[in-house]
């Protein structure tokens, strides 16, 4: 009988073994390989040498490099403002409907994800293109009259980023809303508060954490997405993720590729640490 | 319980004999061909199938980086025959991942035109057989440009604002601005490339797209009214829209050549070497060529060659010899390029 009860729990390191494998094999391994390859040296033409090297770090403190970072960042904070003024309404106002259109607007949210992102994007080449649909639609009535050159800016860019990011945005300050204990707001209201002091004192409040982890959730992808740059900028658009594309596929230099991607996983990690330390929360609401 | 382990046991065994059944089958005559997507076609994979009764597996990279670091992963192995560019044979060479040819094996050796062989690569026409050789050119639309585009200089012009199309492609772009300069695609002068650099801040408001696949399609549709595209691009350009007008820059023309090469492990050399001779057959060569757009290096494939081509795909020995390759420069040079396209990059937006 005893001996009957403690079986199984002598055995459980044996379903554990595999995550802890899966997480070590794929996760840390290639992480220590790319911290490693940061540090050697580029070899002239080919490949690199296992020679000790900071080269590749003091490379990213030359200008042109510092600049595509704040490019990036930039490019991060004007996508998580607008998604964050877009999505916070939209959020606010799905957890508020009835149950039934709750579905409808959550399958809504989530359909585009059906579909390949890179298909999603040459959806709105077609859009902004000269002579495209919405030159088309403007020249019609009459708002423009010759096509406008939408298409290979920034603002093109940032329309797309906007646009697959939104998503995210949207369901983290929907968790958060619809968690919310609604007699709160009755309370304040009740104690003479106008709509707005009560939205701003109560609601603002206590879906802070799921703005945070909204902004936290659109910010980071952000910085590594390139080709949305790629495909709506025209190659114009140089984000980190895609210098760090062209250090590995034209340039061949390996080290200051991982170098690059060293300091952006701290860059990010970052900004974790900064939202952990505001929210005090360790979870990321709205992540399905 | 034990009957259940037993089923499962049965059930792991069925799959694992299934696994081996599905290879015991008879050995079937393979070739591992490894390109760019759609760079062979099908056609013409199809006509060897049915000829040799080899099956043609076709992977495809998209850089040629990629293809190295991959086939250095392989040490060599596991590809049979590879086409890939001139600059990155010579890597593959001197990393020992490429095989000498056995000439006797490819009997239309003979075939291909001597002033497609010889080149930095291969200087004693050993390892490769040329494919795909291309010139970039600029090619404008009269219609939509005002003055007379001469060279890489005209992109400058200050009429071609936010109008020009040009390949993402570090060197080239880096390239034509020394052209301009009246130096070499490879000068590892680094005041020079700093001074190509600087001048090359001045293209950005000119240009209106970087892109390193169809640019050609934007110049068709209106997007840019001038571009500078490679062979095949500006083969498809003229297809599209015969109006369409082709400089060859007179501050000198850039030349490249993809090759055949056969890996120095491959698993199927006999096959390999069957197919660069299949390659290499006049009316082959012809077919290859009038699809995928780039210059004929083949002697034999000329008489067969679509009327429309005989003239865009057969060049004189001229235009090659003054044609320059782009090589590898110093870790200097190198470095710098990447620097200054970089600032280039930023300075587009």
């Amino acid at each position: 009988m005893k001996n009957n009860i403690h079986k199984p729990k002598s055995k459980i390191w044996m379903t554990i073994l595999p995550m802890y494998l899966f997480t070590i094999i794929f996760i840390a391994g290639p992480l220590i390989y790319m911290v490693a390859l940061s540090f050697m040296t580029k070899k002239d033409v080919w490949g690199v040498v296992a020679q000790f090297s900071t080269a590749s770090y003091q490379k990213i403190l030359k200008p042109v490099y510092m600049n595509t970072f704040i490019q990036s960042i930039k490019l991060s904070f004007a996508t998580t403002i607008a998604t964050l003024i877009i999505g916070y309404p939209f959020g606010y106002f799905m957890a508020k409907l009835s149950e039934r259109y709750k579905k409808l607007v959550m399958f809504l949210v989530v359909v585009p994800f059906w579909t390949n992102a890179l298909v999603r994007m040459y959806g709105w080449i077609i859009i902004f293109r000269s002579n495209g649909v919405l030159d088309h639609i403007l020249m019609k009535s009459g708002l423009t009259r010759t096509p406008l050159k939408l298409l290979y800016s920034y603002p093109a860019v940032l329309i797309g980023m906007v646009y697959s990011l939104l998503p995210f945005m949207i369901l983290a300050v929907f968790s958060s809303t619809e968690k919310m204990d609604w007699s709160i707001v009755e309370a304040a209201r009740d104690l003479g508060a106008s709509r707005l002091q009560a939205f701003l004192t109560i609601t603002l409040k206590v879906t802070l954490p799921g703005i945070l982890s909204g902004i936290i959730l659109v910010f980071i992808p952000s910085m590594g997405l390139f080709f949305i740059a790629d495909i709506l900028g025209g190659g114009k658009v140089m984000l980190v993720g895609n210098l760090i594309r062209d250090q590995l596929f034209t340039t061949r230099d390996w080290p200051f590729a991982a170098a690059l991607s060293v300091v952006l996983m701290i860059v990010t990690s970052l900004f974790i640490w900064i939202y952990r330390k505001i929210t005090h929360v360790k979870e990321l609401e709205g992540i399905l | 319980m034990k009957g259940k382990k037993i089923v499962a046991v049965l059930l792991i065994m069925t799959l694992a004999v299934s696994l081996l059944t599905g290879c015991s089958g008879k050995k079937k005559e393979v070739l591992n061909l490894y390109t760019w997507a759609d760079y062979v076609p099908q056609n013409v994979i199809d006509g060897f199938e049915k000829q040799t009764g080899i099956k043609v597996n076709y992977s495809n990279f998209e850089t040629n980086e990629e293809m190295l670091a991959k086939l250095e992963n392989t040490k060599g192995g596991d590809y049979d025959v590879v086409i890939a560019s001139d600059y990155i044979i010579k890597i593959a060479k001197e990393e020992g991942l490429v095989s000498e040819l056995n000439k006797e094996k490819i009997k239309n050796y003979q075939n291909i035109d001597p002033i497609y062989q010889g080149f930095f690569y291969d200087k004693d026409n050993k390892y490769t057989v040329p494919y795909a050789p291309g010139i970039p050119l600029i090619v404008y639309n009269p219609d939509q440009v005002k003055i007379d585009i001469t060279g890489y200089e005209s992109l400058w012009d200050p009429s071609l604002k936010d109008s020009v199309g040009i390949m993402d492609t570090e060197r080239v772009v880096n390239g034509i601005a020394l052209k301009t300069l009246g130096q070499s695609f490879n000068t590892e002068d680094l005041t020079m490339i700093k001074k190509a650099g600087d001048k090359l801040l001045k293209l950005a408001d000119n240009i209106r797209i970087l892109s390193q696949d169809q640019t050609q399609d934007y110049l068709i549709s209106g997007e840019i009214s001038v571009a500078f595209l490679f062979t095949s691009q500006v083969a498809k350009a003229l297809k599209a829209n015969p109006k369409l007008k082709v400089v060859y820059p007179k501050e000198g023309l850039g030349f490249g050549v993809d090759s055949l090469f056969i890996s120095s492990k491959a698993p199927n050399s006999d096959n390999a070497h069957s197919f660069l001779n299949y390659l290499l057959e006049g009316k082959v060569g012809a077919k290859v060529s009038s699809q995928i757009y780039y210059l004929c290096p083949n002697k034999a494939s000329y008489e067969f060659l679509p009327k429309e081509f005989q003239k865009s795909l057969v060049i004189s020995a001229d235009d090659i010899t003054n044609g320059e390759f782009i090589q590898d420069v110093g870790k200097k040079a190198t470095d710098l390029h990447n620097e200054i396209y970089t600032a280039f990059k930023a300075a587009l937006n």
